[in-house]
């Protein structure tokens, strides 16, 4: 059975200031398997990460349904946890204290928090930082910090929101091996919303390829490269045929955008 | 980092240079006869009577008044600033239901209540704390409001993702991020109540040091007059800076975003 089941789902945005309503994304039905990596990319303005944060439960679903596990998604819940862009850290609690938030938020039961806290710490490479306060690390450490929150309340769902977007290329890089490896540890069923193709083909079981005008999916392309994964996978024809698949429909989907504005 | 340091002394050093040639300066203008030393004394005069003032006890004395007004008006100010300024910055109805209050402390002179408050208080200290109090009140209840108001979206959009109630909101976000904005208030506050309680112990008082500086004019005692007037600079300037010191602590609790 499918561990996160959309079905013909529908998110409305209402524009700022006046009580126009326009669909963000519309009749989107996705299945993902338990355990399945699975990116969402898209040119911005699609609603890859109005869909990310619809399964997260943050956002009002206004048609179609959600489910994790076989229960309906009615707002933030115990069994997903959302990495976001930036890396939102608690300025005034070190390293460890803004992983233990995350366990104490949700009334952490399973154990000693900081002890919980220190593994996930251990685990993203940062041990020797834990009593550092965010402002003294590095926007790609900030960020492994940000995924050990996430991690530590062992969630079913991993919810991923462009969580690299904000590093630079080889930060970037690294920080993809690393989540990989991470998740090779017990390959949590995660979403990974991306603008960068490459990422998310090295990372994903599958691509989905978002559309906009509303936000639709145009296509979900199953990503059949062997796991464990390393950079040299990058160089393999298999890799760059994917990559010319996905990089033929991003263009299709700019060249229309070229055209509306054009219109515009 | 060296640098730093280095450019850090220099500004002192600087800034040192300048004070004495301005203190130079006045003594020679008036040494010189080019102004008449009824207007502005000279520091030479002023040091002796500091001398004396300090010999006979009245700047201490002074001074302990004025610092007893402070210390009361602008722990009032504390509480209630910081007070209304978390209950209006989370709710909106009792920001909504002070808001003509503020509008009117802002567009007010709050001097233009003093004899409001004699009528009600009397001369004399309940009156300056009075006065005090609402000079001080304003920034911090407003740095205390926008504080809160003005919780971080995305801390707030992480502790709801992990379930945060919204106690949890208010308390582990809303209230520790606000901290360093009402800090800065409060060094305004601090400045502001120091001013207000000299301002009415020039109107009306028994001892302080606005009271001293009304008391030497009265009598034309210009140099007299210099003591208490350099005493409360002296006060502004330690007390701000020490709220500065704090201020700059409290940076480090500044939200920061990657993009």
């Amino acid at each position: 059975m499918a561990e996160i089941e959309i079905r013909n789902l529908g998110i409305d945005y209402r524009k700022p200031n006046s009580d126009e309503v326009f669909a963000a994304v519309d009749d989107i039905s996705l299945s993902i398997a338990a355990g399945e990596f699975v990116s969402i990319v898209g040119s911005s303005g699609c609603g890859k990460s109005t869909l990310l944060l619809s399964v997260a439960g943050l956002v009002k679903i206004a048609r179609g349904t959600i489910t994790i596990g076989g229960r309906p998604v009615s707002g933030p819940g115990p069994d997903r946890a959302v990495v976001f862009q930036d890396a939102s850290l608690l300025p005034w609690r070190t390293v460890l204290g803004n992983v233990r938030f995350g366990l104490e938020m949700q009334r952490w039961t399973g154990g000693d928090l900081t002890e919980r806290a220190m593994s996930m710490i251990k685990l993203v490479g940062l041990a020797r930082f834990a009593d550092y306060h965010p402002h003294q690390l590095s926007g790609g450490m900030r960020q492994r910090v940000n995924i050990a929150r996430a991690l530590a309340v062992d969630p079913q769902v991993l919810l991923m929101d462009e969580p690299f977007g904000a590093l630079d290329a080889q930060t970037r890089e690294i920080m993809g091996g690393e989540l990989l490896r991470i998740w090779e540890g017990d390959k949590k069923t995660a979403l990974f919303v991306t603008h960068d193709i490459d990422e998310a083909i090295f990372l994903s079981d599958k691509v989905v390829v978002m559309g906009r005008n509303p936000g639709h999916i145009k296509e979900v392309i199953a990503i059949d490269l062997p796991r464990p994964r390393t950079q040299e996978i990058l160089d393999t024809p298999q890799f760059t045929e994917y990559r010319r698949r996905l990089r033929a429909h991003l263009a299709a989907d700019m060249a229309g955008m070229h055209f509306m504005e054009e219109a515009a | 980092m060296i640098t730093d340091v280095f450019m850090r002394r220099q500004a002192l050093i600087l800034g040192t240079m300048s004070f004495i040639i301005i203190g130079v300066l006045w003594q020679l203008v008036v040494d010189f006869g080019i102004v008449n030393p009824f207007f502005i004394s000279t520091p030479s005069a002023v040091w002796q009577e500091l001398l004396v003032q300090l010999q006979d006890g009245s700047l201490l004395v002074n001074t302990a008044a004025t610092l007893y007004s402070f210390a009361l008006a602008l722990g009032l100010a504390v509480v209630v600033g910081i007070g209304l300024g978390v209950l209006a910055g989370w709710f909106r109805d009792a920001e909504a239901a002070l808001e003509p209050f503020i509008w009117f402390k802002y567009s007010a002179p709050t001097v233009a209540f003093y004899p409001l408050f004699v009528a009600w208080l009397g001369y004399g200290t309940p009156t300056i704390v009075a006065i005090a109090f609402l000079f001080a009140l304003t920034p911090i209840y407003a740095n205390t409001l926008s504080g809160i108001k003005n919780v971080d979206r995305d801390l707030k959009r992480v502790a709801t993702s992990f379930g945060a109630r919204p106690h949890d909101i208010f308390f582990r976000i809303a209230l520790p991020g606000a901290v360093p904005v009402i800090v800065a208030g409060l060094r305004l506050g601090v400045g502001r109540a120091l001013t207000g309680v000299v301002v009415a112990e020039l109107f009306g008082a028994n001892a302080g040091l606005g009271y001293s500086i009304a008391y030497y004019a009265q009598m034309l005692q210009t140099s007299r007059m210099m003591v208490p007037i350099v005493t409360v600079i002296l006060l502004g300037v330690i007390l701000t800076q020490a709220l500065s010191y704090i201020e700059k602590r409290t940076e480090a609790w500044r939200v920061v975003h990657d993009n």
